[in-house]
């Protein structure tokens, strides 16, 4: 090393390194300045000695030097990574990144004061279009978030308001009934028809309203308790028949341990479950309707055969809105597998699928006790 | 809601007559390191940081209180009210010798002597008035805070705040007496580089007291010289000491220069 002149070396590594040198005095007066920040600069190197770094600096720089620089150099001894931006003498924006540290004397005297800077514009630019768009993404968020928490209370208004005139339908149907008025065949299966089309909308109408309460916060909430609960489900199973008189469920229950759970939300739940294979099964074949007790678990399932679901249709049939392809017809709002997974989870229990061309299948488990599920 | 918890109010010395001392604009109470501790033979000290700054309970901070200098000076006066402080000698750095006047504006027995270092009642120029900087350029300000997080990550908060005393300095509590959210930060930056209190001034009837650096590119002479043309009967000091923070470059003259005003 020593032939080379190690003294030239450094003098070189300190005048000519890819990076800005310059020392500051302890009166806060430049000393030292390395040729490669004068180049940076436009100044010459004499016309930073004697002078403040400030005034190199532009005005935002000048008052974060005061501000921040400063009192950290003198607080903790020195400062990393800060961003400044430096004026040339033709008046161009030089932006840097710096590190500034201090050099005292053993008995704690200021010697000198170094700041290194390196040239930064594209890191800076591209920093600065890192901070823009996440405030653009914020400000978005926002509006987003707004919007949906109107949309869903305007989904409560509207679910409540429907009701009124369902009840309505719904009381006239049953005077007409009962008065005896109605005697042709035909008359009786319209008074049928309005009944099962009036129940199908209730069902509609609760599914909108628990969504909508489980998005605004509220959440399912459940009155458990381990009253048998097959006989909710054979109710259940009742009532689809005489909607869908056309088609066959077959059931089979052995229910052997008390479940502890909300019998109405799981009626729902297997409500849903089964509209929904009613919906989406081959109309010629039985939807097969299952639950038993196995160990410490309750499980129910609901069969169809037909058409098995959709790669991509899988991964998205619990998202509330999610219509998969049937006749318009029998369309729904896309919510009734939501509102199933929902109170699935809310008994700490879960819904799988498996979908073959023999058959697709939904299994409902969920554990007999709370406490079971941790 | 507990005002000394939420303020990061520390209280020490040995006497009854309280000193207070509020930080500026950029860092903490730390701001006082030098300058405090000198006074404790001699008086109660009381530091604490802004709602905002430092070891303060982030959580308090309210946008629209802190949107104005009114908010911390109302932060001011609760302090002053939880310690039972009457007459108290008030020492305010940078933007907080206005929070100073306005808090003794709300309450008139706070304080009985005022020390003011580095104050300023306008920072933007208006007319004939000289603040020493533009609009355009507190805009650039604001937009400039912005590129310097001074590794601040909301994830690291907990760990950073409430332990300013620790000499030496871990990995997180490196900036720590000057880091804060950013978005507090800015929204401190603008009110105090935005705020006009020249007419808030003439209402001040406690003693006071301004000390003035030389080379003080934040608060320079003329705009010492201005808070002391409108504050009735009070003095200005002018400090051989160059900069904006006085107390951390040359404590010794402040020191010297409270203790002959009190």
């Amino acid at each position: 090393m020593s032939e080379f002149g190690p003294i030239d070396d450094y003098r070189d590594l300190f005048e000519n390194a890819p990076c800005g040198y310059l020392t500051i005095g302890p009166d806060g007066r430049i000393t030292k300045v390395n040729a490669t920040l004068a180049a940076w600069t436009g100044f010459e190197a004499d016309k930073f000695i004697g002078r403040r770094l400030h005034q190199f600096l532009n005005m935002a720089g000048r008052i974060y030097c005061e501000t921040h620089i400063a009192p950290l150099l003198r607080m903790q001894g020195f400062f990393s990574e800060f961003a400044l931006d430096f004026e040339t003498a033709a008046g161009e924006r030089l932006p840097v990144i710096a590190n500034a540290a201090e050099r005292r004397h053993a008995d704690g005297t200021l010697l000198f004061t170094t700041l290194v800077v390196i040239k930064a514009t594209d890191r800076r630019r591209y920093e600065r279009q890192l901070v823009d768009s996440r405030s653009e993404l914020q400000r978005g968020l926002a509006t987003e978030r707004e919007t949906a928490e109107l949309r869903e209370q305007f989904i409560a208004v509207l679910g409540h308001d429907l009701r009124n005139p369902l009840a309505a339908i719904s009381a006239g149907a049953r005077i007409l009934q009962r008065s005896g008025a109605l005697q042709q065949q035909k008359e009786l299966r319209v008074l049928d028809m309005i009944n099962s089309t009036v129940s199908r909308m209730s069902d509609l109408i609760d599914n909108i309203l628990d969504f909508a309460r489980g998005r605004l916060g509220g959440g399912i909430t459940l009155h458990r308790d381990a009253r048998p609960l097959e006989p909710v489900l054979e109710q259940v199973v009742d009532e689809l028949r005489t909607a869908s008189p056309q088609r066959l469920i077959e059931t089979s229950f052995e229910i052997a341990e008390p479940v502890n759970c909300d019998r109405t939300r799981i009626g729902q739940l297997a409500s849903n479950l089964i509209g929904n294979a009613l919906t989406h099964g081959a109309q010629d074949q039985a939807v097969r309707v299952g639950a038993r007790t196995d160990g410490a678990e309750f499980k129910l399932w609901v069969a169809n055969a037909g058409e098995p679901v959709p790669e991509a249709a899988m991964q998205r049939l619990f998202e509330p809105f999610f219509r998969g392809e049937v006749r318009r017809s029998r369309q729904g709002l896309g919510l009734g597998l939501h509102i199933a997974s929902q109170i699935a989870q809310a008994h700490g229990g879960r819904i799988e699928v498996t979908s073959t061309p023999d058959e697709t299948r939904f299994v409902f488990t969920m554990p007999l006790t709370p406490a079971a599920s941790g | 809601m507990d005002v000394l918890a939420r303020n990061n109010v520390r209280v020490s010395g040995r006497r009854d007559r309280a000193m207070v001392f509020a930080h500026g604009f950029g860092c903490d109470q730390n701001m006082w390191r030098f300058v405090a501790p000198e006074f404790e033979d001699d008086f109660k000290i009381v530091l604490f940081d802004h709602v905002g700054a430092g070891g303060s309970d982030l959580s308090a901070y309210d946008a629209a209180k802190y949107s104005t200098l009114h908010g911390y000076a109302d932060d001011l006066v609760e302090i002053g009210r939880a310690l039972g402080l009457k007459d108290a000698v008030f020492v305010g750095h940078s933007v907080s010798a206005m929070i100073g006047v306005l808090a003794s504006l709300k309450a008139p027995d706070l304080f009985g002597r005022m020390v003011l270092i580095g104050p300023s009642a306008r920072y933007i120029d208006d007319g004939d008035y000289v603040g020493g900087f533009t609009a355009k350029q507190i805009a650039e300000l604001l937009d400039f805070l912005e590129d310097n997080h001074m590794g601040w990550s909301a994830a690291m908060a907990p760990s950073i705040m409430g332990n300013p005393d620790r000499p030496e300095l871990g990995e997180e509590l490196t900036n720590s007496f000057c880091r804060t959210d950013p978005e507090i930060a800015k929204a401190f930056a603008r009110v105090t580089f935005t705020s006009d209190n020249r007419a808030d001034l003439a209402g001040v009837t406690i003693p006071t007291l301004i000390l003035q650096c030389s080379e003080d590119i934040i608060a320079s002479e003329e705009v010492g010289k201005f808070v002391r043309s409108r504050i009735p009967g009070s003095d200005i000091v002018f400090l051989k000491a160059t900069g904006h923070c006085p107390n951390l470059s040359a404590p010794a003259e402040v020191v010297s220069a409270i203790r002959a005003y009190v």
